[in-house]
């Protein structure tokens, strides 16, 4: 089976705006793989003028957060780079011990990545972010913020049309839904403290999968 | 073929294809169809299981589907209407009701949704039987990640925006959504093409034949004007009956006669805001749907909402019941009104809404139907906050409101038994008269209101002027138990207490209503101070009808009450005429007619 891979567009987000931005994109990604009973819960952004939909899973929705937490705290660390969020929907396969890993086996059937470029324009803060602390650079102007959020408006709009185009193109591999399950397990991986590990992760993901991923551009 | 045969589960797959698709386009456009809260909803439907979408109740337009959408192939097209008033509005929810003529209102496509399943002609190659066994389940996968994609899609177009408007405000609008299903439409004019955009969905498979689904959307709906609707100013009436600008210093007897004929009808009358059957509320948007029929195409299968009355759901009419079901349901609440002042027409159910709403911007507005019954009971939970703290405080008790002292003569003897057991015991009296006032307060909330109206407003008649026999009586109650009005006689207290309850008293009125906003419950003090007040010289002769009460109901009192003005300076005395002689004047020019018909003969 065949790995899907799909490259989203890049965005450009500022440091506040990654937790609204990454739990979009992450949850819309889920609830289009979430292929059993589920009861669509709405959500509409605050900082944008944009409605998404989740699952509903208050599990499925504790476990992202935790996950966009941990990216946050990386970028703290690692300033103006840019940097990646990888959801991964894989099967677990035969559990047998292999030179790599003796784990069960993951055969990862399809890969997201959301491209971030994260502006860090905010004054040295503590560590911890608080959710609804904004930090405001005022080193900018109103129309430029304002510019930079429509702009970011419209290209979130566009990724998240970019995902329903996707999940429509490419249904073939999609695995069969097993009963009970609501969604197919599913990694997110954000980057790691160093960079070379990042880069292990994908080699690994990549030998697991054991075919070239195809790249959507 | 066997009903349980490849096709016919393919064509079961294919028919609630349709049905959800239309479920989920109708849930996100049409507000009066959407659920109460489908998130409260725990149970899962019959109709929830397919596609594994849980979306809550059916509308019913879907249980006719299958009566106009007979055959499988025949495209599903769902348009998607904004409607919106073409005339002056008018004030008059009658007028509203009626669908006058003289509204105009401008329809526009903004949405056409296109949903088709296409098959090939029989006779072609390929044939459902070939490696087909499971065809069926695979379009059901695929269809199954469509409509999850289909659910999002709706809420990204621009169309959405304007639903949220309506559905999550209470206000009305000058706009509505509403919807058409057929099996065929009018092809866009090329006008209207050039303005509309298309989106196709990649084509579900579903062999022999494939699902097509497609929007034709406007991208911009900011050039329709699309705002609140505003029939009136939301004017903040700011000594509303049970308000805390009024002043909340009233006393409630605790043998109230119950006596319930008050003049609030005029009160309303005054009222800015008017009868509440001429106050146009937040239902809006379903008036002009009468009106709504003119130019669609005569089509056996058109499928209006505003012409079927299949169901109490369909939109214009749920919101033409809904106009008049409040209407009737405020017929008797209005009666209640006269019993119950805080839930006064002046107050009417819609005011909180209007003076709440920015409170509450995210009140659904398909529970405005339910507003009118559930508004009133935060009024009187408000009211009896603002009264009951005052009676918990017994100093404050000495404040009583407004009564005619003058026609407390006749019946004062009736109620004397209660006057002098309150009389008597002051201090015990007043904890008493705390809780009793306080759970009078509870128990009659249309009396807490009443004294607020008799304080509030001085445009309005003074209650107490237009009673009958048995409200004189209930006022001696008042009278009788405002014992501790420093001017009323005492018997039992001694000479300094009543200078100190003078004193409190006369702090009190400084603090309180001087010191209140509202001016008119200031004047409402004032009358009373005004009627209550001690000669200025001290000769029982000169005592105002209170005196001879006093006389009535104790002996001796006189020359208790004068011992009381012992202290008292001439000085001080002309300087309490010249200020109540400022106050009658303010009296007179506020009140107008009615403080003199209650002047004592």
């Amino acid at each position: 089976m065949n790995c899907e891979v799909c490259q989203l567009k890049e965005l450009e987000v500022e440091h506040f705006e990654i937790r609204e931005v990454l739990r979009c994109i992450l949850h819309t990604i889920v609830f289009h793989r979430a292929l059993g009973l589920v009861r669509p819960k709405v959500i509409d952004l605050e900082l944008f003028d944009i409605t998404y939909v989740q699952c509903g899973d208050g599990e499925l929705e504790k476990k992202i957060d935790e996950k966009i937490e941990q990216f946050i705290s990386w970028v703290e660390k690692h300033p103006n780079k840019k940097s990646q969020v990888c959801i991964s929907f894989y099967e677990v396969k035969n559990k047998h011990p292999s030179w790599f890993t003796n784990k069960t086996e993951r055969l990862y059937w399809e890969q997201w990545y959301i491209n971030l470029n994260v502006s860090q324009q905010q004054k040295v803060h503590s560590g911890k972010s608080h959710p609804s602390k904004i930090v405001v650079d005022p080193g900018d102007s109103l129309e430029e913020r304002s510019a930079r959020r429509a702009a970011l408006e419209t290209s979130l709009r566009e990724v998240l049309f970019q995902i329903i185009k996707f999940v429509n193109e490419k249904k073939d591999h999609v695995p069969p839904i097993s009963d009970g399950v609501v969604y197919f397990p599913y990694e997110v991986t954000i980057p790691s403290s160093s960079d070379s590990a990042f880069g292990m992760d994908m080699i690994k993901r990549m030998l697991q999968t054991g075919g070239h991923p195809t790249m959507l551009s | 073929m066997a009903p349980h045969s490849e096709s016919g589960k393919l064509e079961q797959v294919v028919s609630q294809f349709l049905l959800k698709s239309l479920h989920i386009i109708l849930d996100s456009r049409i507000p009066s169809l959407h659920p109460r809260d489908p998130t409260c909803d725990s149970r899962v439907r019959k109709s929830d299981k397919w596609f594994n979408l849980v979306l809550g109740d059916r509308p019913a337009a879907l249980d006719n589907l299958n009566f106009w959408h007979r055959n499988l192939m025949d495209p599903m097209i769902i348009d998607i209407i904004l409607v919106q008033q073409g005339t002056a509005i008018s004030t008059s929810v009658g007028n509203l009701l009626s669908g006058s003529p003289g509204r105009t209102a401008t329809e526009t496509v903004i949405e056409r949704w296109l949903v088709q399943f296409e098959s090939p002609p029989r006779g072609t190659a390929s044939q459902p039987s070939e490696g087909s066994a499971a065809s069926y389940k695979k379009t059901y996968k695929k269809s199954i990640i469509f409509l999850r994609s289909l659910y999002l899609q709706t809420r990204l177009l621009p169309a959405y925006r304007i639903f949220k408007q309506l559905s999550s405000s209470s206000q009305p609008f000058n706009f509505d959504i509403i919807y058409k299903v057929s099996s065929f439409s009018e092809p866009f004019s090329r006008v209207e093409e050039e303005m509309m955009k298309e989106y196709r969905f990649v084509p579900i498979e579903a062999l022999p034949g494939r699902l097509h689904v497609s929007v034709t959307y406007r991208p911009q709906l900011s050039e329709f004007n699309l705002q609140p609707l505003t029939t009136m100013p939301p004017k903040i009436i700011s000594d509303y009956v049970g308000s805390p600008a009024t002043d909340p210093l009233r006393y409630f007897p605790s043998s109230y006669k119950g006596d319930r004929a008050i003049s609030f009808p005029s009160k309303v009358m005054h009222s800015p805001t008017s009868v509440p059957f001429q106050r146009p509320h937040s239902w809006t948007s379903g008036f002009h749907k009468p009106v709504v029929n003119h130019h669609l195409a005569g089509s056996p299968t058109v499928y209006r909402t505003s012409q079927m009355s299949y169901d109490s759901p369909s939109p214009p009419m749920e919101r033409m019941q809904n106009h008049r079901r409040p209407l009737h349901q405020r017929a008797p609440f209005y009666d209640e009104c006269q019993l119950s002042p805080p839930f006064s027409p002046s107050v009417s159910p819609s005011t909180p809404t209007y003076l709440r709403n920015s409170e509450s911007p995210r009140q659904t507005r398909a529970i405005s139907e339910t507003a009118p019954v559930t508004i009133p009971s935060p009024i009187s939970g408000r009211s009896s906050r603002y009264i009951s703290p005052n009676f918990s405080d017994p100093s404050k008790l000495s404040l009583p409101p407004l009564s005619p002292r003058s026609t407390r003569l006749d019946n004062s003897s009736n109620e004397s038994p209660s006057g002098m057991r309150l009389i008597k015991k002051p201090e015990a009296s007043r904890a008493d008269l705390g809780s009793a006032g306080q759970k009078v307060l509870k128990d009659n909330k249309d009396d807490s209101g009443r004294f607020s109206g008799l304080l509030s407003s001085s445009d309005s008649p003074r209650v107490g002027f237009s009673r009958s026999s048995s409200k004189l009586s209930f006022q001696d109650d008042i009278d009788d138990c405002d014992f501790s009005c420093p001017f009323d006689v005492d018997d039992v207290d001694p000479p300094d207490s009543r200078i100190s309850q003078n004193v409190d008293w006369k702090r009190n009125l400084e603090s309180t209503s001087m010191g209140r906003k509202s001016q008119d419950a200031a004047v409402g003090v004032l009358v009373h101070m005004l009627r209550t007040a001690p000669p200025l010289r001290q000769d029982s002769s000169c005592y105002s009808s209170r005196s001879l009460r006093a006389e009535v109901e104790n002996d001796g009192v006189a020359t208790t009450a004068s011992g009381f003005f012992m202290p008292r300076r001439t000085s001080d005395a002309l300087e309490e005429l010249r200020s109540y002689r400022e106050m009658k004047d303010l009296l007179l020019s506020k009140s107008g007619t009615r403080v003199l018909t209650r002047e004592p003969p």
